[in-house]
């Protein structure tokens, strides 16, 4: 909050400075203009982690929609202003509803090659757009009649509206980054398999940050076109999408004032570099590729690093042995009426991958209350039912019922939502977010998942609902720390609690002790069967002690077929799984 | 003559990506080095026939530098196909400013060498020139060159392997960094193939790698990335869509690939010869 106060300060009184001069007033605000394209651009980047290499069409239709609008129709500013934005928002929509069939760096390749879609109609559609020579003749800028003030042409004034809107844009940005939305933007950046898991539908996320990052990048053209009074064509170009990249990666992605910091060094590169050197791309060039090898963090999140180690970061609490957890769930179970009938069921459940069947023709059901274990040698087909029951995976054939209705084909995320959650052989968290933040974005999936207004840790019960977990985790003296730091058996806990926390009345263990001790392994037997109390559970376990100790029937797979069925006393008995499974 | 030139330099860039992850922006700079280069080796000798040798393997080495100087720092790291597209994106503006600097701005012209001018034969109303079948006919011979390289040599089946499961084909005791700078190499020495062969047709200028980098996007996207078929495929397609619209109706060129890449998408997002699940949703 300090920083803004002197950064507000700085931009108010800017002008009163030595070398007032309309040259360097204009450079200014077109840092801020561009500083402010940077930021939006990294609510995409930074926020969820989506490279775009498009963004040149939502700056570049946005600055000639509102050049247009003034040019031709002579609209007031602020209409025009808010067009431009709106022209952002919508040519981003159209590119995202494209492009996020695909992810990663074949995304960012698409969104290149879109845009430059919207480059070409530009460059044809000459009478309108000017074509080459860019659109200029804009009339006088004026604001509309009610407001009846008549903005002068002189560069202080229009200083002081881009520092009003740009003021404006990075406090919405700001406060997208600490709402629901935002943590869960930041979810997906660091695990989306687990995000959709946790009964997000990640898609959509990535959808409403391209949407958002679209509006403000539109924003940022629209103001461009009333600081140049002119649009050149550069702007809706491909090389405006790499610009936008350097500034924020020069600047620091994840921060608030990097991508201003960025667009500083960007345009002094551009302008003074290029005064005394012709070739200057080459050093722009050179130091992007310099700051993504050396200096990932770009220059204001070393600094900001940097700092943090200066001032010695906040003591983290010592390593505290996992406490035996207590299995006390604070919540009553949600009451549902008992159930006849089974929770789960698959009829005739096949996968085949290519020329090999994962699972074949599997008949399965569990009762509410049950604690069933899946046992079977390895490649027997238990992770890919998992998958399959979980919506990972669509089955090939066969049918899958959950709460007596047919789930068979949903996404994982609507699967989460009805009240399924799982978790993972190999340990699948969000190893970027603290402890804390890892149960509370799950527990936040059942409370709201889009919300974009309103400060997520200020959702009470929330942050309460995770805390306990925490604690039934025995985790909470940890909960600041990075989970990526938690140790091994830590995070197996972790893993378990995230699956907790979107509180399942169905729970599907995929070997929980996986790599643990003796001893992990015989407490988590025991925390396992507590929570069986308060959740039905299906457990995937190597560990035969374990299984036969606490599981209140098995069922044997191999091959990926139902080998038996029954009670841990059946099973031991059963001489085929005798035979197949423990190989005597 | 336009598929030709797609093929070559998009299967390059297809191979690249199925390896490594890579989608390597550096690519469309290849091409345009291999073009200087060519027109360097003419200027110095005289000698078309030896450019097209010197080229690819000019530039090739200039492939080894930059996935031995630069790539490899970034393996192994967080995000590491995203820090790839980074460094090869910020190569991508800085080469073409050093082209600059060190052969100045204009293009250079590039004569069709004597033994090709001139026109063929005669086909309807058209002209056949012998420097468009001489493409052809490279192209012709090139790629099931590449096919068996790709597919019936040792080098070849670590490439495949590597594809499919870089961590599988390295516990096996393979050498693969040594594998992905041969292909990166390979990449980079068609690219620059491509680049002398089209020279003759286009002037040599520091730009023409951006815009065939986007056509070759446009060529992976349809035919699927990192599938030998469909970089052929999808060469041929855009290619043609390119000439024709260019005859029919020109305006309507440069935009009519695109539309078919979103055609494609929506309709068949790993494109027409993609392996299921290629970074798809």
């Amino acid at each position: 909050m300090k920083g803004i106060a002197v950064a507000l300060l700085l931009l108010a009184t800017a002008p009163l400075y030595a070398d007032y001069t309309p040259f360097y007033l204009g450079l200014l605000t077109e840092v801020l203009v561009f500083g402010l394209f940077a930021l939006a651009y990294d609510v995409l980047l930074g926020g969820t982690g989506v490279l775009s290499l498009g963004h040149s069409a939502f700056l570049g239709v946005a600055a000639y929609t509102t050049g247009i609008l003034l040019a031709r129709w002579r609209t007031p500013l602020e209409l025009s202003l808010l067009a431009g934005a709106l022209a952002g928002l919508a040519t981003s929509g159209l590119l995202g509803v494209l492009v996020l069939r695909k992810r990663g760096v074949y995304l960012a390749m698409l969104t290149l090659a879109l845009s430059q879609v919207f480059y070409y109609v530009v460059l044809m559609w000459t009478p309108v757009t000017g074509g080459t020579d860019g659109l200029g003749n804009l009339p006088i800028l004026h604001l509309s009649e009610p407001l009846g003030w008549r903005l002068s042409k002189r560069p202080i004034t229009r200083y002081y509206v881009v520092v009003a809107v740009i003021v404006l844009a990075m406090l919405a940005i700001r406060h997208l980054h600490a709402s629901p939305l935002g943590r869960v933007m930041r979810a997906v950046k660091a695990n989306e398999a687990r995000a959709a898991a946790c009964g997000y539908d990640t898609r959509r996320v990535k959808l409403v940050a391209f949407l958002i990052s679209g509006f403000f990048s539109g924003l940022a053209g629209a103001l461009l076109t009333v600081v140049l009074e002119f649009v050149p064509i550069e702007n809706i170009h491909w090389s405006m999408s790499g610009s936008v990249l350097i500034m924020t990666l020069f600047g620091g992605t994840g921060t608030l004032l990097g991508p201003f910091v960025g667009a500083g060094v960007f345009i002094w590169m551009r302008d003074f570099l290029s005064k005394h050197l012709e070739y200057w791309e080459v050093f722009v060039g050179g130091a992007f590729v310099l700051i993504v090898l050396f200096l990932p963090d770009g220059i204001v999140g070393s600094l900001q690093r940097w700092l943090a180690r200066r001032r010695g970061a906040p003591a983290q609490p010592a390593a505290a042995p996992v406490e035996p957890a207590r299995l006390a769930r604070p919540r009553p179970p949600a009451g549902a009426p008992a159930m006849d009938g089974a929770l789960l069921e698959s009829r005739g459940l096949t996968k085949i991958f290519g020329g090999l069947t994962a699972v074949n023709g599997v008949d399965f059901q569990v009762r509410r209350g049950e604690l069933r274990s899946v046992i079977g040698p390895n490649g027997a087909g238990k992770t890919t039912f998992f998958n399959l029951l979980t919506g990972v995976l669509p089955p090939t054939r066969g049918q899958i019922f959950f709460k007596g209705r047919e789930v068979t084909g949903l996404p994982a995320h609507a699967v989460s939502r009805l009240g399924l959650a799982r978790s993972y052989q190999v340990t699948n968290i969000f190893g970027d977010l603290s402890v804390f933040e890892n149960v509370r974005i799950a527990v936040q999936s059942r409370v709201t998942h889009y919300r974009c207004w309103g400060r997520a840790d200020r959702l009470a019960a929330v942050s309460a609902r995770a805390d306990e977990i925490l604690r039934l985790l025995g985790l909470e003296a940890r909960r600041h720390v990075r989970c990526a730091e938690l140790s091994h058996g830590e995070q197996r806990y972790l893993e378990i609690g995230i699956a907790l926390a979107t509180d399942p009345d169905f729970l599907l263990l995929d070997e929980p002790t996986a790599g643990m001790s003796p001893e992990e392994t015989q407490r988590t037997a025991a925390f396992v069967r507590g929570l069986a109390s308060h959740v039905t559970i299906v457990l995937v376990e190597h560990d035969m002690d374990v299984v036969m100790g606490i599981s209140d029937r098995i069922t044997v797979l191999n091959y990926g077929q139902v080998l038996a069925e029954g009670t841990p006393a059946e099973i031991r008995a059963n001489a085929d799984v005798r035979r197949v499974y423990l190989r005597d | 003559m336009n598929g030709c030139i797609l093929i070559l330099v998009a299967l390059g860039l297809s191979i690249v990506f199925g390896l490594m992850g890579i989608i390597n922006f550096a690519h469309g700079i290849f091409y345009m080095l291999g073009a200087y280069a060519g027109w360097l080796t003419v200027q110095l000798t005289g000698s078309f026939w030896l450019a097209l040798a010197t080229a690819p393997l000019a530039v090739g080495l200039v492939g080894v530098l930059v996935e031995r100087g630069v790539l490899r720092r970034i393996y192994g790291t967080r995000n590491a196909n995203f820090a790839g597209v980074l460094v090869t994106y910020g190569l991508a503006i800085m080469i073409p400013d050093l082209v600059r600097m060190t052969f100045g701005r204009p293009g250079k012209p590039f004569a069709v060498p004597a033994a090709l001018t001139g026109s063929l034969f005669r086909l309807g109303a058209i002209d056949v020139h012998a420097y468009r079948v001489f493409i052809l006919a490279v192209t012709a011979v090139l790629l099931p060159a590449l096919w068996l390289l790709l597919n019936r040599t040792n080098l070849g089946l670590v490439i495949r392997a590597g594809t499919s499961d870089n961590l599988m084909v390295q516990l096996l005791g393979i050498d693969v960094a040594r594998t992905w700078t041969i292909t990166y190499a390979l990449g980079a020495a068609l690219a620059a193939l491509a680049g002398v062969i089209t020279a003759p047709l286009v002037a040599v200028a520091p730009e023409m790698g951006g815009l065939v980098l986007i056509e070759c996007f446009i060529v992976t996207v349809v035919g699927g990335m990192g599938s030998f078929v469909g970089a052929v495929a999808g060469g041929l397609i855009i290619g043609e869509a390119l000439a024709l619209t260019g005859m029919l109706y020109d305006v309507l060129a440069d935009v009519v690939i695109y539309l078919a890449m979103a055609l494609v998408l929506l309709v068949r997002p790993r494109g027409l010869f993609g392996q299921e699940g290629m970074s798809e949703e």
